[in-house]
């Protein structure tokens, strides 16, 4: 037993103990501040709503209590299946956070660029000032130089986001995250035909929490942080697996995150290395034979023999011409195709029909060559198992910073288990390797047979579409794009249907002047037309919208609406957008607070609500809860209020008359099924529960909230073996209605645009890779002299994305970045712990303190995204953005300026954020700041006397 | 009757909201805390680690120091809960107790000129229905509140799922004897005597 010191000072500080006693020392405390007013107030009036807390993106079940109209306490719900009664600290911060001396509740506009300084505004002028300045440019320039944006934290308009521009007629949006966030993982799955993305923090991978079958054994958390994401949701989940449950957990992550102190192994693999890691565990498992055999051979197409010219499985037809396909369907609706595969019965090639494995004719070999046409081919599985072949536990382990025995025990654990899964997190996407990582992974779970398994990561549960499958499943069964694009546009191919069936859908859409219009602005999204991944959801590439402000090629974007929050904080290479500031004639935004962007960059702001704010619903596992409006202040609306009412006076005073009518965005309804006005919502809300009105509700809650789907109707597994409409098993919604992790579709895709702007095409560019390929780091280690050291990036719990650097109690505990560094490498720099330091890349620096710790690698660092709101407090003498001085984003690139070949993903046009190469030196705290406590009572809410208000709309 | 905090490191991630729920439950200031969470590690060298987090506030000693030391009777332990408390209308702030006290957890209120400290919030739990705010919020469930003489309070049963050698209380090196346990299995990390 070692031992260290605890005294008062660590009690305050916290400091971390063991190897630092030397930073510890003597302090005291400050004295009480004044309680809020509501506490003083005598038989207050207190009322207690069940609510839905969006600190972060998803959801967790809460009481809010109400005190003489102030919310003033914030509990878990008991009764609440994941967080239980626990909130997480970003849910707290929103009792300051409402009444933040930073919010905005009025519209304003902005009297100068780059200062604090607006002038309160009513909303028919600003509404008027925002369609004017959007349709004088649209007169002037024509529709496309007109753009909006998303994300950064603070909004989730989903499709709303996407689509809002549209309806003037441009083509392009853009967030923050997509390439770099979510999207590759969750367009990848579907894509190789597996229901979901195994992602965990964005509720997508529910099955570690399904306590009802109770089957979790283990799951592999790589480049997931969920005990810091989503704490009192994921984090408390994997508290109850494995704790309570008996569930192990291993950890691929270069961070010694709080769920690696307590995985039974965590490989802190190299930032960027993944695709490497990947390949060595499926080298293992195939040399080792750990796979599900049977699985292997029926429900995948790794044993398809693949055709050497075009890279695609062989159709039986193309080796037998009058071959006669037993599964085809005699209507010409459904594509059952038949392939080509080493029989181990005849030992020859034979057709490999679509069947139930127990009728199938063949019983074929995955990992193989033979000749087919008189060609020496080999199946999708024996292109694996050579591109894998080299990544041995030693060349992987050498490569990827890891210990070969511990990454042994580790896949061991993984594939011995009788079920398992890969929990995929967001690390990836943010790097070259962004199409290839959960290619590899899961791919990994598909050769495991753990898909659609009680225990797996990956099953079709309900509450993401039918948890049954009666029909055949097309892609249609999938939760992409597809749906849209066919149904409302009028194009894309859908997958599982004949070309037959397919083309009559497109040549009968009944409005072809609105399909054309689709057509052309899909196609003309910036950066698509080399990046289709994104076609899944329809932003465009940022870096290349950049350019095209620069450049005017092949248009200029000039006026801009942002939806949400600090897009300096949170774009990759921030100065890259600082710098085209000047070049947008007028930019629009709307969000609770000035963030540094609106700050420098917004001429009008739009004033939306809080979540203590705002009506709406959501949900936990089977569970549909309500977002409760327990308190509102000044006139904050919606947060689809205002791109809604700056569309509709466009239309009214400019009558465009080129413009189709865009989507569902003007059926009086938002498109994310809500509607128009506060009462709008409040009616779909009190027809979503049944009640009876909007009183009855909020005065019935408990009777009416949650709506729970029945455990068995939601847990459901093996949909894919049960028999559908076609008397065959139902498959999985690919091509080949088998898992594919060898994925045509990325082939596909990089050779025309398909599925997604089928039957347009575009011009044909290097294949995407069908399956996990090694893909170096743009900047590493092993290229770079001049930037020794490796950085990569993670989340905090006090903090989501760009939010809460207003929140005080947030700032106290956690006042600036800390740049973790191992302290044999802080010692090559003469650092000491908490010293200040400053990081510089090839694009910039930024500053930090330096924390010193085993839990990083020699020769690496971490650290978290930062802004810093008070730099244009009022008390600053010289205000400034904020976005400078401690923002890792001035470090990152989006290559906007780089001589890289190939930097970005070549499928979803991914930059990278984490895995980059900087140096550090010692530095002194930069201006305009906050470090102490106290510093920040500047932050503490003000506005708990301001009235309750009524709708604004 | 022992009423305290259990906490089990194995479920605690270090989040802090314990520390949040508390100031708000207690409206403290911008820099007061009545409870901490230290992160004690990592403690070996890279790849070979371990760490944990420490959630530390008033540990409920059966003999407290600060209660011998303090000149007013202020400082008291109370007979029916043993619950440690601090009678503010009886304290002269001498901070006696601050030096006796070795956990650091006590804190000076300034503007009363009194000193204050974790209740196990008493106006919620004082009739013995309600909990501790740390505890209802800890996003993890890691924490446990209860009388440990009564073997059905979430403490007791919490602590009951454990051996001995998982069960572990701050070093007793004033002989205080804290009530306050953590659980911390050997497979996480091993216990740091932290004095």
């Amino acid at each position: 037993m070692s031992k260290t010191n605890l005294t008062r000072r660590s009690f305050t500080k916290a400091t971390a103990l063991a190897g630092l006693a030397g930073a510890l020392g003597l302090g005291m405390t400050e004295g009480l501040k004044d309680a809020p007013k509501a506490f003083a107030a005598s038989a207050p009036d207190v009322k207690v709503y069940k609510s839905l807390c969006h600190g972060c993106g998803m959801p967790c079940v809460i009481n809010v209590t109400v005190t003489d109209g102030i919310a003033t306490n914030i509990e878990g719900d008991p009764d609440a299946p994941q967080n239980k009664t626990g909130v997480c600290i970003k849910g707290l911060n929103q009792l300051h956070t409402c009444y933040s001396p930073r919010r905005v509740l009025h519209p304003m506009k902005h009297i100068e660029r780059g200062t604090n300084k607006w002038e309160t505004i009513s909303w028919d002028e600003a509404i008027e000032l925002a369609a004017d300045k959007i349709g004088e440019a649209i007169q002037k320039y024509g529709p496309y130089s007109f753009f909006a944006s998303s994300g950064g934290g603070g909004l989730y308009a989903g499709f709303h986001g996407y689509t809002f521009q549209e309806g003037f007629g441009s083509p392009n949006c853009f967030e923050p995250g997509g390439a770099q966030c979510y999207e590759p993982r969750a367009v990848t799955a579907p894509l190789m035909g597996l229901p979901h993305a195994p992602s965990i923090t964005d509720d997508a991978c529910l099955e570690p929490f399904d306590t009802y079958t109770n089957a979790t054994q283990l799951v592999v958390l790589w480049g997931a942080q969920p005990s810091i994401s989503q704490t009192a949701k994921a984090g408390h989940g994997l508290a109850d697996l494995r704790v309570d449950r008996g569930g192990k957990v291993i950890v691929v992550d270069p961070n010694f995150s709080p769920d690696a102190t307590k995985a039974t192994v965590w490989l802190p693999i190299r930032p960027g290395t993944d695709t490497a890691m990947a390949l060595g565990w499926w080298r293992y498992i195939i040399e080792n034979e750990l796979y599900d055999q049977e699985f292997v051979k029926y429900w995948t197409n790794l044993p398809f023999l693949i055709n050497p010219d075009t890279r695609l499985p062989f159709l039986a037809e193309e080796v037998w011409s009058d071959y006669v396909n037993p599964a085809a369907d005699p209507n010409e609706v459904y594509s059952n195709p038949a392939y080509v595969c080493f029989d181990a019965r005849t030992n020859s090639i034979q057709p490999f029909p679509y069947s139930a494995p127990a009728d199938s004719p063949v019983d074929p070999v995955p990992f193989t060559e033979a000749e087919v046409n008189g060609v020496t081919c080999k199946t999708a599985g024996q292109i694996y198992w050579e591109e894998a072949e080299p990544w041995t536990l030693e060349a992987t382990g050498e490569y990827c910073w890891c210990k070969p025995e511990k990454i042994e025990e580790a896949v061991r654990l993984y594939a011995e288990a009788p079920v398992a899964g890969i929990v995929h997190g967001v690390a990836t996407d943010q790097s070259r390797g962004s199409s290839q990582v959960p290619l590899g992974l899961n791919g990994l779970d598909i050769i495991m047979g753990y898909v659609n398994k009680p225990g797996a990561t990956i099953t079709m549960k309900g509450g993401r579409g039918p948890a049954r499958w009666f029909d055949r499943p097309t892609a249609y069964w999938t939760p992409m794009m597809i749906d849209l694009y066919a149904n409302v546009y009028g194009f894309s191919w859908v997958t599982g249907y004949t070309e037959k069936w397919n083309r009559e859908r497109v040549e009968n859409f009944a409005n072809k002047e609105f399909q054309e219009f689709y057509t052309t602005l899909m196609m003309d999204k910036l950066g698509l037309k080399e990046h289709r991944g994104f076609y899944n959801q329809a932003t465009c590439h940022s870096p290349s919208l950049l350019k095209a402000i620069r450049t005017g090629e092949p248009y200029k974007p000039r006026v801009w609406f942002d939806f949400s929050g600090n897009k300096l904080a949170m774009m990759g290479n921030a100065t890259s957008w600082y710098d085209i500031i000047d070049e947008i004639d007028f930019c629009i935004g709307m969000h609770p607070i000035i963030t540094s962007f609106h700050f420098e960059a917004c001429d009008l702001i739009f004033p939306v609500q809080e979540w203590l704010e705002y009506n709406g619903t959501g949900t936990m596992l089977n569970r549909t809860y309500m977002f409760t409006q327990v308190v509102h202040l000044g006139e904050t609306v919606n947060n689809y209020v205002p791109s809604n009412m700056i569309l509709q006076r466009y239309r009214e005073k400019y009558k465009p008359e080129d413009l189709m009518n865009p989507a569902p965005l003007l059926k009086g309804d938002f498109q994310d099924g809500m509607g128009f006005t506060e009462d709008a919502v409040r009616a779909k809300i009190v027809d979503t529960f049944g009640a009876e009105s909007w009183d009855d509700l909020l005065e019935n809650q408990d009777k009416y909230v949650p709506m729970i789907t029945p455990e068995e109707e939601y847990w459901v597994f093996n949909q894919h073996e049960e028999i559908v409409s076609d008397g065959l098993p139902a498959g999985f919604p690919t091509e080949s209605r088998k898992l594919e992790p060898y994925c045509t579709m990325f082939l596909l895709m990089s050779r025309t645009g398909f599925p997604w702007i089928w039957p347009q095409e575009f011009p044909a560019i290097d294949d995407y890779s069908p399956i996990c390929t090694n893909v170096e780091p743009v900047e590493n280690p092993y290229n770079d002299d001049e930037y020794p050291l490796v950085i990569t990036t993670g989340r905090l719990p006090y903090f989501h994305h760009g939010t809460m650097r207003h929140a005080p109690f947030s700032r106290e505990l956690y006042p600036v970045p800390e740049i973790k560094i191992n302290p044999r490498t802080a010692a090559e720099y003469g650092i000491e712990h908490m010293d200040w330091v400053k990081l510089t890349s090839r694009r910039g620096s930024m500053h930090g303190r330096a924390y010193l710790t085993e839990g990083e690698a020699p020769g690496q660092l971490w650290t978290e995204r930062f802004w810093n709101p008070e730099a244009y407090d009022a008390t600053q003498k010289n205000p400034d953005g904020g976005w400078r001085q401690c923002n890792i984003n001035v470090l990152t690139d989006n290559y906007v300026d780089s001589d890289v070949e190939k930097p970005y993903n070549e499928v979803f046009g991914s930059y990278t954020l984490r895995g980059f190469q900087v140096k550090i030196e010692k530095s002194e705290r930069p201006d305009n700041i906050w470090v102490e406590p106290e510093e920040f009572e500047p932050f503490m809410p003000t506005l708990t006397n301001e009235p309750v208000t009524g709708d604004v709309f | 009757m022992r009423r305290c905090l259990v906490v089990n490191l194995d479920r605690c991630t270090g989040c802090d909201s314990c520390v949040a729920a508390c100031k708000f439950e207690n409206h403290l200031g911008l820099g007061q805390y009545w409870n901490r969470v230290l992160p004690v590690g990592p403690s070996g060298t890279h790849p070979d680690i371990e760490m944990y987090w420490l959630p530390v506030q008033c540990q409920q000693c059966e003999n407290p120091s600060c209660v011998h030391v303090c000149p007013t009777g202020a400082s008291y332990k109370d007979p029916d809960t043993g619950v440690v408390l601090v009678d503010k209308s009886k304290c002269i702030g001498c901070k006696y107790c601050m030096m006796a006290c070795p956990y650091g957890v006590r804190s000076f209120n300034e503007q009363e000129k009194v000193v204050e400290k974790c209740t196990l919030c008493s106006h919620r739990t004082a009739d013995g229905s309600g909990l501790p705010k740390c505890v209802i919020c800890c996003a993890t469930g890691a924490r446990f509140y209860g009388d440990l003489d009564d073997p059905n309070s979430d403490a007791a049963k919490e602590l009951a799922k454990y051996g001995e050698e998982s069960i572990h209380r701050l070093t007793d090196s004033a002989e205080t004897h804290p009530a306050t346990a953590y659980i911390l299995p050997a497979e996480i990390a091993a216990w740091k005597e932290l004095v």
